[in-house]
């Protein structure tokens, strides 16, 4: 559900800033982190809905889903998504719908520890970004 | 272009935000938030202390999660009160993040909390001066209230906390004394001292200053907050008229 919100929060957005700079928007790349999970399907039927009646009324999201490489600061190891996707397992069942890392991504350090020495100190880009925005 | 930061500045502009922050822990600030939050009509409560996680324990929460909707994050009500917390994201678990996580926590939180018609959001900050005071200067032009006690042990903290408010324009709105006096027999007793640095700090930079008295019954009242009627309570709603 809380595909809604984000994509709420990408129209609002590129809608004021489509406003000022008195542009239509026709193409948005939106760059979310794995660990997130988010649902592109639901992400676009979303954001098709609430484009309606904006600067984004054309525009077309294409959602990249990305794999972050993961460094831990405390023992320099550095890995893939691979080596966090069991982990990633792991808090979604305890979770549920509620899942901490879909809502804030950047929860992560939170949740997982370097495979190599425990430590929580890992370094990822892990932010949802507006990569790219074609305008006319 | 990051959606969220944008998002979460846009929810704030319109609204009064009201910053409680000390460069000291256990000064008070939590309860001062939230006994103003309670006292100011139509506000809604921010816990940006995302490892303290306060707010949740003085209102009896801990562990509640946050409903989440079509239209972002659904407030925790309590007595009236609308209260958001990382607490309320992660349950009852620890919070360890490094500086980016801090940022994209608190960028997130205030971007999703369906703030609805609350003109007023006190936001209860951790003690001193990490990435999550720089994340809510990046966001919104908030009031500091900065809470201490009359202690020595505070005062040099604090004033470093009120030379970088100044420096960067964010002038503290309201100095509070917290803990400063017990009510004994009609007589009022200073155990820290009456304080008179922290009250010169707080007077030059042009701020109100208030004492709020000790008040050991506060202790049964954590928990169930908003049930408080004390001291405590009515010295924060003289803060809360002079905001
Ligand atoms: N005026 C007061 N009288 C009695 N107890 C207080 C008072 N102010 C705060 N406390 C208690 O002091 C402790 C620290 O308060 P808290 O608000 O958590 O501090 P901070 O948020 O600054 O770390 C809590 O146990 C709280 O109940
Ligand atoms: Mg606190
Ligand atoms: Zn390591």
């Amino acid at each position: 559900m809380h595909e809604w919100s984000l994509a709420l929060s990408l129209v609002q957005t590129l809608d004021r800033w489509a406003l000022e700079h008195g542009v239509e928007i026709k193409r948005v790349v939106l760059s979310v982190p794995s660990p997130a999970q988010l649902d592109v399907s639901v992400l676009n039927e979303a954001f098709d809905a609430l484009k309606r009646e904006s600067r984004l009324e054309r525009a077309k999201l294409e959602v990249k889903v990305r794999s972050p490489r993961y460094r831990c600061r405390a023992c320099g190891y550095e890995f893939g998504q691979e080596e966090v996707d069991p982990q990633i397992r792991r808090i979604a069942g305890e979770y549920g719908e509620e899942y901490p890392l879909h809502l804030i991504p950047e929860l992560l350090p939170t949740f997982v520890k370097c495979p190599k020495c425990g430590s929580h100190d890992i370094e990822a880009e892990l932010s949802i970004k507006i990569e790219e925005v074609e305008t006319t | 272009m990051r959606p969220l930061l944008e998002l979460a500045r846009d929810k704030l502009k319109r609204r009064k935000v009201i910053a409680v922050m000390s460069g000291k822990g256990g000064v008070g600030k939590s309860v001062v938030a939230s006994l103003l939050a309670l006292s100011i009509r139509g506000s809604a409560l921010i816990d940006l202390d995302l490892s303290g996680m306060s707010i949740p324990k003085l209102f009896g929460v801990s562990g509640k999660l946050h409903e989440v909707g079509r239209e972002g994050v659904e407030p925790i009500v309590v007595g009236g009160l609308k209260l958001f917390s990382l607490g309320g994201i992660v349950g009852d678990r620890y919070v360890v993040l490094p500086g980016y996580g801090q940022a994209g926590a608190v960028e997130a939180l205030i971007a999703f909390a369906k703030l609805g018609d609350a003109d007023t959001v006190i936001v209860d900050m951790p003690p001193g001066m990490g990435e999550e005071l720089l994340a809510l200067g990046r966001i919104a032009s908030y009031v500091p209230v900065v809470v201490t006690t009359p202690s020595k042990a505070s005062y040099k903290v604090v004033k470093q906390l009120v030379d970088y408010l100044i420096e960067v324009g964010r002038k503290p709105r309201a100095f509070i004394l917290n803990m400063a006096y017990v009510e004994c027999g009609g007589a009022r007793i200073y155990p820290f001292g009456r304080g008179d640095e922290a009250r010169r700090l707080g007077e030059n930079v042009g701020a109100r200053v208030y004492e709020i008295p000790i008040d050991p019954s506060l202790e049964d009242y954590v928990g169930r907050l908003h049930e408080y009627r004390g001291p405590v309570a009515e010295a924060v709603r003289d803060v809360a008229r002079g905001l």
